[in-house]
């Protein structure tokens, strides 16, 4: 699809901010998000369906949101998509954490 | 939706195998390559609603098969689930000014790895 992710050529996104001495996760949600991601990988959702996902968020949501973030909405979308949580599942699990 | 998953959990050990090796997407296959090392493609003008590794800026563009890595499983189907459809991948190198004009630098290219179903010939 000639979605968002589909930077190449676009002016004005500024450079690309290099840090020194990375870490694997900025905070510990990131890797919340990532070990929930990777336990569905292939035996859930072949990885491309995965990418796909993340290039359905709305553009303007895309664009503001860190790499996580997209992870996440993919997880979600796919999870409800494929009927194994429903949206309001998941709402009300957050509801009960916090 | 003809590629149906599990849906079981991986075991920690499953887990750990995948983040220490990988996946490798590779076929062991005889397909024959439809393009050849050396020789002049055009990336193919599409615009799928769908899953594409077929990025705008190079549709329509010419470039040069550069390397054949083998046969893998195309993740143009694979992420409609709709089939494997295992082909050749190649890494293509475009010349910067066949991207971005003349004002580009003649020095500078761009290695995209496109699939058979990108390309077809100039």
């Amino acid at each position: 699809m000639n979605g968002p992710h589909d930077l190449g050529g676009m002016h004005g996104m500024g450079p690309i901010p290099i840090e020194e001495d990375e870490p694997v996760f900025h905070s510990e949600w990131e890797a919340k998000v990532f070990a929930m991601s990777f336990a569905t990988f292939i035996n859930y959702f072949p990885v491309d369906e995965t990418r796909h996902a993340s290039e359905r968020m709305p553009p303007g949501e895309y664009l503001s949101s860190s790499y996580y973030e997209r992870w996440l909405y993919a997880l979600e979308l796919l999870l409800a998509e494929h009927n194994l949580l429903t949206p309001d599942e998941i709402e009300s699990r957050i509801a009960e954490l916090t | 939706m003809p590629i149906k998953t599990p849906n079981q959990c991986m075991t920690a050990q499953d887990a750990r195998a995948l983040l220490a090796d990988g996946l490798s997407c590779q076929v062991e296959s005889n397909l024959p390559a439809k393009f050849q090392v050396g020789i002049l493609v055009k990336a193919k003008v599409l615009h799928p609603k769908t899953y594409t590794r077929l990025p705008r800026y190079v549709r329509g563009k010419v470039g040069e098969i550069f390397k054949d890595y083998g046969v893998y499983v195309f993740p143009d189907t694979m992420g409609q689930r709709l089939s494997t459809k295992p082909q050749h991948v190649y890494s293509v190198r475009f010349a910067a000014q066949e991207l971005w004009g003349m004002d580009a630098s003649p020095k500078d290219s761009v290695y995209i790895d496109l699939f058979d179903d990108h390309l077809e010939s100039p």
